[in-house]
């Protein structure tokens, strides 16, 4: 925490920037309300519980829709990266379908399941399903097939194998894949409440600034950056609890 | 034991049977091991037979890539052979057998490195005794922490252990297994001289206590000779088995003084000077 010092005072600095380029008028104060100001209403928000009626609903959505993606995709890739038929099955379309942009997803969404939670959750699930996927199929056909000859030879059966050996071998590349999952849960929520409907922290932004509430905008965009970052760093601290094996060296 | 016979180079392993010997416990016939690797095809062994007698203690030795532990993943059924059968106890070995366990060469990628030394120990001895209490189970594991001299370290993860630690750590998960059929692949390559002679005579006391057949690759001619009740020496196919040789030194043996015996000498002397002039004769 201490050798993170410099960049602590630089967000003080851009803060301190911010301020002044906004009371002096360098930039137009109603798009850009001094600092201060959003602090002030971002507190004021949070007390009078509007701020979390709007994140909860988002919060909800990334979380229901993260972890119907992970139970899909884990056992999924299990399945790919132990059978090869599965594999070669399902690889083609995987490769296909994954590059396309999440979004791109929810217009057909709409179509399907209309503009409220299920499109939402829905498209959140697609958007996280992929890195957890393809990070379990390629962790587990990266396991070390001495590690699997090994639980042959103490003649361990191939059920067993898969949960004792192959799953805590690729577990390392699950988690990565879970944690890149739960990043792009959190744009796409952002997303599909931006495009419709009227709860969630992404609808809220967009209509502060429809409606001029700059400041709670950006207190908006603040919540958003403060969960991330909290997200991330939950998740640092899961895997540095399942990983605890690599020692301190091991790293990501 | 007749002196005159104290060593038997070149001794034909039919004959050993022959005269009044344990029953065969592995029959190796007519084995052919091919590998393809970009197209080409490599031959590793061409019509190998062999028999190995119950309860030896038989080293194998031979120059680096000539199959030896291809050999002992054959018999352990990680391999299969591309032609000929491998028999255990009377059965045609087509997977790992029960009552068999190979020890990886490559000891660091066979260690479970998500366990601690504890649970490494541990997983060997789930998979064979399956009502044992949690304490018994703790109990007997530490014991053989203890035999392999890493008291203190059970709770160590391997990313927390030297190699030669984690070398110790895949031989006690073995031998706590207390298999009928022990397949060690030059299983003291990573530990100092020292602990490598505690080891030996570990392995060869818990050899001489239990009915076990140990199979044990090394390049060492020193330590195949202190070890073992018999010794082979491989050559490339299509050479295969180029030396077998019966260790007439008596056991129990011990560093000091089996080492202390003239015979021992001349065993080590007979068996290096045949393998180099070999080799040298090929180079
Ligand atoms: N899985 C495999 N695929 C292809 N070739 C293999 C495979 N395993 C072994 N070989 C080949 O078989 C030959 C014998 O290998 P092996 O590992 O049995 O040698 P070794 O006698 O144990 O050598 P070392 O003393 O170096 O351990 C080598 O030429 C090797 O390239
Ligand atoms: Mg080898």
């Amino acid at each position: 925490m201490l050798k993170r010092w410099p960049g602590f005072v630089l967000i003080i600095a851009l803060l301190v920037m911010w301020e002044i380029a906004s009371k002096t008028g360098i930039v137009d104060s109603v798009s850009m309300p001094p600092v201060s100001q959003v602090f002030t209403t971002w507190g004021g928000i949070i007390a009078n519980g509007e701020l979390l009626n709007y994140l909860l609903p988002s919060l909800g959505r990334i979380f229901s829709g993260f972890l119907l993606a992970a139970l899909v995709a884990v056992p999924l890739g299990l399945l790919m990266g132990t059978t090869p038929f599965i594999y070669r099955l399902l690889e083609p379309i995987t490769e296909l379908i994954r590059p396309i942009p999440a979004s791109a997803y929810i217009p057909v969404a709409i179509l399907f399941l209309g503009i409220e939670n299920e499109m939402k959750v829905f498209v959140i699930f697609l958007s996280s399903l992929f890195p957890i996927l393809l990070n379990t199929y390629s962790g587990v056909r990266g396991v070390d097939p001495i590690l699997i000859d090994t639980g042959r030879t103490f003649g361990v059966s191939k059920m067993k194998s898969l949960f004792k050996i192959i799953l805590p071998a690729a577990l390392p590349s699950i988690l990565t894949g879970m944690r890149v999952s739960v990043g792009i849960a959190l744009v796409v929520a952002v997303v599909a409440e931006m495009i419709t409907g009227n709860s969630g922290i992404g609808y809220f932004i967009l209509d502060m600034q429809r409606i001029f509430r700059v400041a709670e905008m950006f207190a908006g965009i603040f919540t958003l950056g403060i969960i991330g970052y909290l997200i991330n760093f939950g998740f640092l601290k899961v895997e540095q609890y399942f990983l605890r094996w690599r020692g301190n060296t091991g790293g990501v | 034991m007749n002196l005159s016979n104290v060593y038997e180079l070149g001794t034909d392993n039919e004959m050993q049977i022959e005269t009044g010997r344990p029953k065969t416990l592995i029959h190796i016939e007519g084995v052919n091991k091919e590998f393809s690797v970009n197209k080409n095809k490599i031959t590793v062994f061409e019509n190998f037979s062999y028999k190995i007698p119950e309860g030896s203690f038989l080293s194998i030795v031979g120059p680096s890539g000539c199959g030896k532990s291809t050999l002992l993943k054959l018999i352990s059924g990680l391999e299969t052979p591309t032609s000929g059968t491998i028999n255990f106890d009377g059965q045609v070995i087509s997977g790992p057998p029960k009552g068999m366990i190979y020890v990886f060469q490559q000891y660091t990628k066979s260690i479970f490195p998500w366990y601690t030394v504890l649970e490494n120990i541990e997983f060997g001895l789930n998979t064979q005794k399956k009502n044992i209490s949690k304490q018994e189970a703790k109990e007997r594991c530490m014991e053989y922490i203890k035999l392999v001299g890493l008291e203190g370290y059970e709770d160590y993860y391997p990313s927390q252990l030297s190699g030669g630690m984690q070398q110790r750590v895949v031989i006690a998960r073995a031998l706590i297994c207390e298999p009928k059929v022990l397949l060690m692949d030059e299983p003291f390559s990573a530990v100092d001289a020292m602990t490598r002679a505690i080891l030996q005579e570990l392995l060869l006391s818990i050899w001489e206590k239990l009915p076990i057949t140990i199979l044990f690759v090394t390049h060492d001619v020193d330590e195949a000779v202190f070890l073992s009740s018999h010794i082979i020496s491989l050559g490339k196919a299509p050479i295969g088995l180029k030396e077998d040789i019966v260790v007439n030194l008596p056991y129990p043996r011990n560093q000091i003084d089996t080492r202390k015996s003239k015979h021992f000498t001349t065993m080590q002397l007979k068996l290096f000077s045949s393998i180099f002039s070999q080799e040298k004769g090929q180079a």
